[in-house]
C-alpha cells in the first residue's frame, strides 16, 4: 500500500544527513559516500538507481546496520545508527531488517523451510516458515536443499526468510543481478507482494533502469550522493515489466 | 611470470601462517625427535665401536676359581682365539670415611710392565701406576665422581681381610665398564660400587694368586664363531674352577648399552611416524582448503596459459615451505634435545668423550619422509584442481550439495536446533574430511597417553616395586659361601628387625637353542624381603621344586610355565638339572631366577649354604648397624636400598623422566595444532555462511555456536578413540622398550586419560577462543560479496 507522494505526515522510518563513509586513508582514500541526505518512509518501495561504485551498496549496508558510517547523521526512527554498538545493530537487524543479496547467501547444509526457520526462531514474532515460503509461491519446495533449486527459486527462499521475521524494512542490493529476465521478474513480484500485503519499507538496489518504473521512488545515486530523486505517479506491476 | 606467481604464494602463506605454522611445529616435533633418536644411535653406536676398537674391548669373558699363568698359551692356541688377556679379578670392601654404609667394589689387575692386551684404559686424570709400584690405585671414574675421589687421595681397601691405605694415581674408563654395577644387579649405585685397578703383583699377592689368574677375557680371529671357542674354553677351564665363559651379548655393560640403543631405534620410528601423519593430515587439510578458495584463481592462470604442472608446482611450493619450515624446527628441536640428553647419558654411559653428533642422513631423511608427507597431503586435491577445466572453474562452486544428517533420520529432528543442523549435516557431508580432522585429533590425544604412562610406569617402579616388592633396607654379599649359621651372627647386629638369608650361584639357563647366563637366587620361600611378584602384584610362594624366572628371561628364552628348562651350574659341582618353570616374575630391572632356598642348596648339591643376607633395620639403629657391619671382614658387598633407588632416581628415572617431558611437550603442541587447525578450516570454510548468518540477525554467540558444536561433536567421537589408541601405543611401546636390563610396568591410571582428555579439551576451548576472535573480525560486507 503506497502512500500517495506530497502528504505530509506519512512516517518517516529513516532519516539520513550529510551521511559520508570513506573507505581506506590518505592518496588511497575513497569516498563512497560523499554527504547523502535522504529520507525513508514508511510502506514505500523505492529503487535506487546508479552506476557501478556510485555508492548504493554501501548506502545500504549503512541502511541495515551492516556498517557504520563515517560522519553525518543516521537513524532508524529514534534509533542513532552512528552511535549504536555492536549488540544494539545485532539487535536491529534481527528485529528490523530483513536483507535480500545478489548471491542469495543461503546455508547450503538448510533447507528452503530450514532457511527461513534459521530466522523464526530468533525473530520476536515470525510468520510460520510455510507462510514466508508461500507467500514467495515456494510451497511446493519446502523441503528442497538450495543445490536443488534454481537461481530464482533460491533468490525467492532468500526473499521468504528476510520477510519472515516482519521486517519494518526490506533491503535488496540486486537481487536480479544473478538471474535471467523470467525469473528475475517472478522474483520483484515476489518484493512486491510483500512490499504490498506487508507494507513493508522496500528498497532494492538496480543498475536497471526499467525497474524504475515499479517503485514509488527512484533515486539516482550518482557518485556517493543522491542526485536526483523522481515520484512516479502511479507504479507499474512488475508483471509488466520487460529489459 | 613465475615471481609474481612466488609472491602470491607469500601473500597466500602470510594469510594462512596461523595454520601453515601449526603444521610446521607438528612436522617439527616429529623430525625432532627421529633425529634427535637417530643421532643419538650414531653418537652412542660410533662413540662405542671406537672405544672398543680403540682400547680393544674383548669378545668372550670368563671368570674362573685359579689357573695357572701357562694355561694361556694353551688357551691362545685354540682355533679362533685372537689375543687372550688374563688378570685378577676380586671383590673388595672398601671403607670410606663420609660414607656410613660400606662399599664396596671390584679390583682387577694390571700387568706390571706393558699395558693389557686387551680391555685397555682410557686415563682421564693423573698418571698410570708406575711399574712395579706398589701402594697405588687407579680408580673407575664413576665412583670417583660420586664420592668425589681425585688422583692422590688415599683409599683404604680390605684385601683379603686386610685393610690397606692406597694412593689414587689416576681416573680410568675402561670399555668393559662403560656401565658400572654390581654383577647381577642390573642398577648401578656409584656410591657404594667401584672398579678399581692395581698391578698384578700386588693384588696377586694379597690374594695368594701369584702365578695365576682367575679372570680372562680373549678376542677373536677374524671371522671365527663364539660358539666353537666359547666350549673350547669352558672345556679347558673346568678343572679350574671355570665360571662359563660368555660371549658380549651376556656381558652387562655392553648389553646396557644395546638396550639403550635398541630402545632410541623404538623411539626413532615410532613417534615421528605419529607425527608425522598428523602433519600429512593437517597438511591435506590446509590445502584443499586453499584449493578451494582459489578456484577461481587456478580458472585463470589456466586461462592464461599456465600448465597444470606449473600449478600443481605451485601449491606444492606452498606445502614445501611448510615442511621446510617443520624441517628447521626439527634439526634445531633434534640437535638441542639432543644435546640435552647426551648429558644425560654422561651420567651413566661412561666414555672418554660421548658427543653429540649430528646423524646428517637422518637429517636428509626426515627431510624426504616430511616432504613425502606433505606431498601426500596435497597431491590428490592440488591434481583435482589443476584439472578442472578453466570455463568451470570460473564459476563459483556450486552449493554443496547436502541431505537431511543421518541422525536427523532416526526421528530425533524435532529435538535438533537449526545450530546443530548445519553442524552435523557439514560433518556428514564431508566425511573424509571429517575423519581426517577424527584422526589428527585421536592421535593427538593418543600421544598424551604415553609419556604420561612412562611417568607413571616410574613412578610405580619408585614406590611400588621399591616398597612393597623389596622390603629389605639393605643386602649383602659374602666373600665365600659359607654356612647358615652364619645368619645367627647377623641376627645380633645392632638394629636387625629381621634377617634372610639369600644363596646365588652362577649358572647358565638353557632352553632349546637360547641360553642366558645369570646369578640365580636361592631365596626362603615364603621370603619377605626380595619378594618374588607375579604380574597381578601376588607374591609367589617358591615351590620345593622348579624355579621361577623374570618374564622377560622368559621371553627371552621362549620359554612358558610348565617347561624344562636346563639348569647348568657354573661354580661348585658344576652340576648340570633339569628343573620346571614353575612361575613367571614381573621385575623391573636385569633378568633373574628364583629357587627356593633348601631346593636350590639341595640341587646344587654342597650343604646348607648361603651367600649373602638381606635385613630389615630399625631405623634408629641403622648408623650403629652400618658400623658393625663395615667391621665384618666376610661382607663383600653390601645393597642399600635407599641408595640403589636414589641413584635410580638419578639416572635412569631422570633420563626417562627428560624424555617424558619433551614428550609430553610435543604431544601437547600436536594437540593444540591439530584442533587449532581444523578450527580455522572450519572458520575459513564457511566464512561466507557465517557471515550471513551475522547479517541476518545472529549475534556472535549464536554463530560462535555453529563452530563450536562441529568441534565439539568431532571431539566427542575422537577422544574415546584417541583413548583406546594411546592404551595401544603405550602397551606397544612399553613392550618394545623393555629390555633385559631395565623395564618399566605398564601403568594406567585414570590420571593419565584424565590428563589427556584435559589437555585436549583445553587445546579446543583455546583453539575455539582463537577461532571465535576472529570470528569477530569476519568481514560482513566482504562476504556478501560475490564468492571471492
Ligand atoms: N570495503 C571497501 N574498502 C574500500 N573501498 C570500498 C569498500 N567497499 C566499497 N568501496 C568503494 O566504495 C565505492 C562505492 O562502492 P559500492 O557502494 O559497492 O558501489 P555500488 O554498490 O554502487 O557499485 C567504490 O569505489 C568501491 O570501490
Ligand atoms: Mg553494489
Amino acid at each position: 500500500m503506497a502512500f500517495p507522494p506530497g502528504i505530509p505526515d506519512r512516517l518517516r522510518i529513516f532519516r539520513v544527513r550529510q551521511l559520508t563513509k570513506v573507505y581506506g586513508e590518505g592518496l588511497a582514500q575513497v569516498h563512497a559516500l560523499a554527504g547523502v541526505d535522504l529520507d525513508l518512509y514508511a510502506g514505500e518501495l523505492v529503487v535506487l538507481l546508479g552506476p557501478s561504485g556510485s555508492g548504493k551498496t554501501t548506502l545500504l549496508n549503512n541502511l541495515g546496520g551492516l556498517d557504520v558510517p563515517t560522519a553525518g547523521e543516521l537513524s532508524y526512527r529514534h534509533l542513532d545508527l552512528t552511535r549504536a554498538d555492536e549488540a544494539a545493530l545485532t539487535q536491529y537487524r534481527r528485529e528490523r531488517v530483513g536483507f535480500v543479496f545478489q548471491f542469495y547467501n543461503l546455508i547450503p547444509s538448510l533447507t528452503a523451510r530450514e532457511n527461513v526457520g534459521l530466522i523464526t526462531e530468533i525473530a520476536r514474532d515470525p510468520m510460520p516458515p510455510e507462510l514466508a515460503l508461500e507467500m514467495v509461491h515456494l510451497s511446493p519446495r519446502l523441503d528442497h536443499f538450495p543445490a536443488q533449486l534454481s537461481g530464482g527459486e533460491q533468490q525467492r527462499v532468500a526473499i521468504a526468510r528476510a520477510i519472515a521475521k516482519r521486517p519494518e524494512v526490506l533491503l535488496c542490493d540486486e537481487p536480479t543481478g544473478a538471474l535471467d529476465v523470467r525469473t528475475g521478474i517472478v522474483v520483484l513480484e515476489a518484493i512486491e507482494r510483500v512490499n504490498r500485503e506487508l507494507g513493508t519499507l522496500t528498497v532494492i538496489i538496480t543498475h536497471n533502469a526499467v525497474m524504475a518504473e515499479m517503485a514509488d521512488r527512484v533515486i539516482h545515486f550518482s557518485d556517493g550522493r543522491v542526485h536526483d530523486i523522481h515520484e512516479n505517479a502511479r507504479r507499474a506491476p512488475a508483471q509488466s515489466l520487460n529489459w | 611470470m613465475i615471481s609474481q606467481l612466488d609472491r602470491k604464494l607469500f601473500r597466500d602463506l602470510r594469510r594462512m601462517k596461523g595454520q601453515a605454522l601449526a603444521v610446521a611445529l607438528v612436522m617439527g616435533c616429529g623430525l625432532s625427535m627421529m633425529i634427535m633418536s637417530r643421532s643419538l644411535i650414531r653418537s652412542l653406536e660410533s662413540t662405542r665401536h671406537e672405544y672398543y676398537e680403540a682400547y680393544r674391548f674383548a669378545e668372550v669373558f670368563v671368570h674362573l676359581k685359579r689357573a695357572p699363568n701357562r694355561l694361556v698359551d694353551r688357551i691362545a692356541a685354540i682355533p679362533g682365539v685372537a689375543a687372550v688377556q688374563a688378570g685378577i679379578s676380586v671383590q673388595v670392601t672398601l671403607d670410606l670415611p663420609e660414607l656410613d654404609e660400606p662399599a664396596s667394589g671390584l679390583v682387577r689387575s694390571l700387568p706390571d710392565h706393558q699395558p693389557p692386551a686387551l680391555n685397555r684404559l682410557f686415563l682421564r686424570a693423573g698418571r698410570w701406576l708406575r711399574p712395579g709400584g706398589t701402594g697405588e690405585i687407579l680408580v673407575g671414574e664413576a665412583f670417583a665422581d660420586a664420592n668425589q675421589l681425585h688422583p692422590g687421595d688415599s683409599l683404604t681397601l680390605l684385601l683379603n681381610g686386610r685393610r690397606q691405605t692406597m694412593r689414587i694415581a689416576g681416573i680410568v674408563l675402561s670399555p668393559e665398564f662403560i656401565f658400572e654395577s654390581r654383577p647381577g644387579t642390573a642398577l648401578p649405585d656409584n656410591r657404594t660400587y667401584g672398579i678399581f685397578w692395581m698391578p698384578y703383583r700386588a693384588l696377586a699377592s694379597a690374594y695368594d694368586l701369584y702365578g695365576a689368574f682367575n679372570q680372562l677375557a680373549l678376542t677373536l680371529a677374524p671371522g671365527a664363531s663364539e660358539r666353537p671357542v666359547i666350549g673350547a674354553l669352558d672345556e679347558l677351564l673346568k678343572p679350574y674352577g671355570g665360571r662359563g665363559a660368555h660371549g658380549r651379548t651376556d656381558h652387562p655393560s655392553h648389553i646396557r648399552v644395546s638396550d639403550e640403543i635398541r630402545v632410541l631405534h623404538t623411539l626413532a620410528i615410532g613417534f615421528p611416524v605419529v607425527f608425522l601423519s598428523v602433519a600429512a593430515f593437517m597438511t591435506n587439510a590446509v590445502l584443499s582448503r586453499l584449493l578451494t578458495l582459489q578456484r577461481e584463481q587456478i580458472a585463470i592462470l589456466k586461462a592464461f596459459g599456465f600448465t597444470d604442472r606449473q600449478i600443481v608446482l605451485h601449491y606444492l611450493k606452498f606445502a614445501l615451505v611448510m615442511v621446510v619450515a617443520g624441517a628447521l624446527l626439527g634439526v634445531l628441536g633434534g640437535i638441542l634435545l639432543g644435546v640435552r640428553i647426551v648429558t644425560l647419558y654422561q651420567l651413566f654411559f661412561r666414555f672418554p668423550e660421548l658427543a653429540f653428533s649430528l646423524d646428517r642422513g637422518a637429517m636428509l631423511l626426515a627431510l624426504a619422509v616430511s616432504a613425502l608427507a606433505a606431498i601426500l597431503g596435497v597431491f590428490s586435491s592440488v591434481r583435482r584442481a589443476a584439472r578442472l577445466p578453466p570455463a568451470e572453474a570460473m564459476r563459483p562452486e556450486p552449493p554443496a550439495r547436502y541431505r537431511p544428517a543421518l541422525i536427523e533420520r532416526t526421528g530425533m529432528a524435532r529435538v535438533l536446533s537449526h545450530t546443530f543442523r548445519i553442524a552435523v549435516r557439514n560433518l556428514e557431508r564431508k566425511p573424509v574430511q571429517a575423519c581426517f580432522t577424527i584422526a589428527g585429533l585421536a592421535l593427538a590425544t593418543g600421544i598424551l597417553i604415553v609419556p604420561n604412562c612412562f611417568r607413571d610406569g616410574i613412578q610405580n617402579v619408585l614406590d611400588f616395586q621399591w616398597d612393597v616388592v623389596q622390603r629389605q633396607d639393605i643386602g649383602i654379599g659374602l666373600v665365600e659361601p659359607s654356612s647358615d649359621q652364619i645368619k645367627h651372627l647377623f641376627a645380633q647386629l645392632p638394629g636387625v628387625i629381621a634377617v634372610e638369608p639369600v644363596r646365588s650361584a652362577a649358572v647358565r639357563l638353557r632352553f632349546g637353542a637360547r641360553h642366558r647366563q645369570l646369578a640365580i637366587q636361592g631365596l626362603p620361600a615364603h621370603g619377605q624381603h626380595s619378594r618374588v611378584i607375579d604380574a597381578n602384584y601376588r607374591q609367589i610362594t617358591l615351590p620345593s621344586e622348579g624355579l621361577v624366572i623374570s618374564s622377560k628371561l622368559a621371553d627371552v628364552l621362549g620359554a612358558r610355565v610348565g617347561d624344562l628348562v636346563i639348569l647348568e651350574v657354573l661354580e661348585g659341582r658344576r652340576v648340570t638339572r633339569t628343573a620346571p618353570l614353575v612361575g613367571l616374575a614381573e621385575d623391573f630391572a636385569g633378568i633373574a631366577a628364583y629357587m627356593d632356598l633348601h631346593a636350590l642348596n639341595r640341587l646344587l648339591g654342597e650343604g646348607d649354604i648361603i651367600t649373602g643376607a638381606s635385613f630389615s633395620i630399625d631405623a634408629l639403629a641403622w648408623r650403629d648397624f652400618l658400623r658393625e657391619l663395615k667391621g665384618i671382614p666376610r661382607v663383600s658387598w653390601v645393597a642399600v636400598k635407599e641408595s640403589l633407588r636414589a641413584n635410580f632416581r638419578e639416572t635412569t628415572a631422570a633420563s626417562i623422566n627428560v624424555i617424558q617431558t619433551i614428550y609430553l611437550i610435543f604431544a601437547v603442541i600436536v594437540a593444540f595444532g591439530v584442533v587449532y587447525n581444523n578450527a580455522r578450516i572450519s572458520l575459513a570454510e564457511r566464512a561466507r555462511e557465517l557471515a550471513t548468518l551475522r547479517v541476518i540477525g545472529f549475534s556472535r554467540r549464536e554463530v560462535g555456536a555453529v563452530l563450536v558444536t562441529e568441534l565439539v561433536i568431532l571431539a566427542l567421537i575422537a577422544v574415546p578413540i584417541g583413548l583406546l589408541i594411546g592404551t595401544g601405543f603405550a602397551t606397544a611401546i612399553l613392550r618394545e622398550v623393555n629390555t633385559e636390563t631395565v623395564r618399566l610396568p605398564l601403568v594406567l591410571l585414570p590420571g593419565n586419560y584424565a590428563f589427556a582428555v584435559l589437555a585436549v579439551t583445553i587445546a579446543s576451548v583455546v583453539s575455539a577462543l582463537a577461532v571465535l576472535r576472529k570470528l569477530n573480525q569476519l568481514d560482513l560486507v566482504g562476504a556478501l560479496k560475490a564468492p571471492e
